[in-house]
């Protein structure tokens, strides 16, 4: 186990950030041929599989500095993503159920669907760490 | 179930070494904002950094941590 004093995660968020980034622009790039019909569809689903790549190694990477915490820190993550998940979960089934009933609620594109959880992540891990600073 | 809430001495021990809370984060290799929160006593350690908290100051765990 080695120490780190750095704010958590503060490069590790940056790079969930920017993966997302990169998510959300593979799936626009998708769209965009779909939509002007350019090439075979297999190149929409390479672009929008290949886009991921780097979420997927930002989520390894997240594992491995986890392990390298000190244990005020791991605490201060379990706790913010299990507030995030306890958040979201809810949130997540009241939306699907409410559009399931006629609901009107409003239609959500990719980058709600993906920035809600990375914003409720980073906003409970902040609660977190306030609780014991 | 509510953990029983524990004091402890840790910032007088510190001081009596005129350590710096980084000082002694680098000794028990935490951060220091692990040593803030035990200080405050915002945070109780795990059973084995409270050894290794006890083994530096040479004392025992019940010397430097005791329930409210």
């Amino acid at each position: 186990m080695t120490a780190t004093s750095q704010p958590i995660g503060s490069s590790l968020f940056r790079y969930f950030v920017f993966s997302i980034a990169l998510a959300l622009v593979g799936n626009l790039g998708a769209r965009m041929l779909l939509e002007a019909n350019i090439g075979p569809s297999w190149i929409a689903i390479a672009i929008a599989v290949a886009a991921i790549v780097p979420l997927t190694l930002t989520a390894y990477r997240f594992r491995r500095l986890l392990s390298e915490l000190d244990e005020l820190l791991q605490k201060v993550v379990l706790e913010g993503f299990a507030t995030a998940l306890v958040v979201f979960l809810p949130l997540a089934a009241l939306y699907v159920n409410l559009r399931s009933a006629g609901v009107y609620v409003p239609r959500l594109d990719p980058p709600d669907i993906l920035m809600t959880p990375a914003l409720l992540v980073l906003a409970s891990l902040l609660l977190a760490w306030r609780r014991y600073r | 179930m509510e953990a029983l809430p524990l004091k402890n001495r840790l910032r007088a021990l510190r001081s009596e070494r005129g350590w710096s809370q980084g000082d002694l984060a680098e000794r028990l290799d935490v951060s220091r904002q692990t040593v803030n929160a035990i200080e405050t006593e915002k945070y109780d350690p795990s059973l084995p950094l409270a050894f290794k908290i006890a083994k530096l100051f040479r004392a025992r765990i019940e010397d430097i941590f005791e329930p409210e």
